[in-house]
């Protein structure tokens, strides 16, 4: 799992759903304050971020947005993914089309 | 597990996460070869998943994923108040006096009056 900072991983994401044309791309975001599994005391300092992964079943990456970092990266994870989506996703047929 | 009315699926996937906010993770799994798109909300006890294969969802999908992100990485959304730390907080009362938040009542009011003033 690949670490990353929220703009590289912004391009990787991208990079994912431009290759994966036949596959499935999967993004997964949780609250979480990224204490490592071995300490045992609870930390009260420790600050909580938005810990989100992207994978294509090949490669994985991630990223932490913490609460100021996270306006500008919603509008832009939320641009890439339409982007990806919008061409494959079916249209309502309009039915007032035709005159 | 999948709920046919977004609204309540909305509706419940807040609830989970406010109720739960360190075991609950939103997913989102697109597949491009048969144009479905899945939402999936869980804390490891209720899963909650919406399907789709519509270009109108896209919408949906915006909101949803615009309101899980300052949930997750503030605790809490920034103009109805904190739940979360002190670093936190402190972050939350910059970012409501240089951003006023999208989609919230109170925010809507205070741009009403600057435009006034």
């Amino acid at each position: 799992m690949v670490l990353l900072e929220p703009d590289p991983f912004l391009s990787e994401l991208h990079k994912m759903y431009e290759r994966n044309k036949s596959g499935t791309v999967w993004i997964t975001m949780k609250r979480t304050n990224m204490k490592p599994r071995k300490s045992k005391k609870p930390d009260p300092k420790a600050e909580y971020v938005c810990l989100i992964r992207a994978n294509d079943g090949k490669r994985h990456v991630s990223t932490t947005i913490s609460p100021t970092q996270y306006p500008k990266f919603s509008q832009s994870m939320v641009i890439i993914m339409k982007g990806a989506m919008a061409d494959t996703l079916k249209r309502k047929e309009k039915k007032k089309e035709n005159k | 597990m999948y709920v046919e009315d977004f609204e309540a699926f909305y509706e419940q996937a807040i609830g989970l996460f406010k109720a739960r906010p360190i075991e609950t993770r939103y997913s989102i799994k697109f597949r491009n070869s048969e144009g479905k798109l899945v939402l999936k909300v869980t804390d490891d006890r209720t899963c909650l998943k919406y399907k789709t294969d519509q270009q109108a969802d896209l919408k949906k999908l915006e909101r949803i994923t615009s309101i899980f992100l300052p949930l997750m990485a503030c605790g809490d959304l920034p103009a109805e108040g904190v739940s979360g730390s002190e670093a936190g907080q402190q972050q939350q009362q910059q970012q409501q006096q240089q951003q006023p938040a999208s989609g919230v009542q109170a925010s809507s009011s205070s741009k009403k009056a600057r435009r006034r003033g």
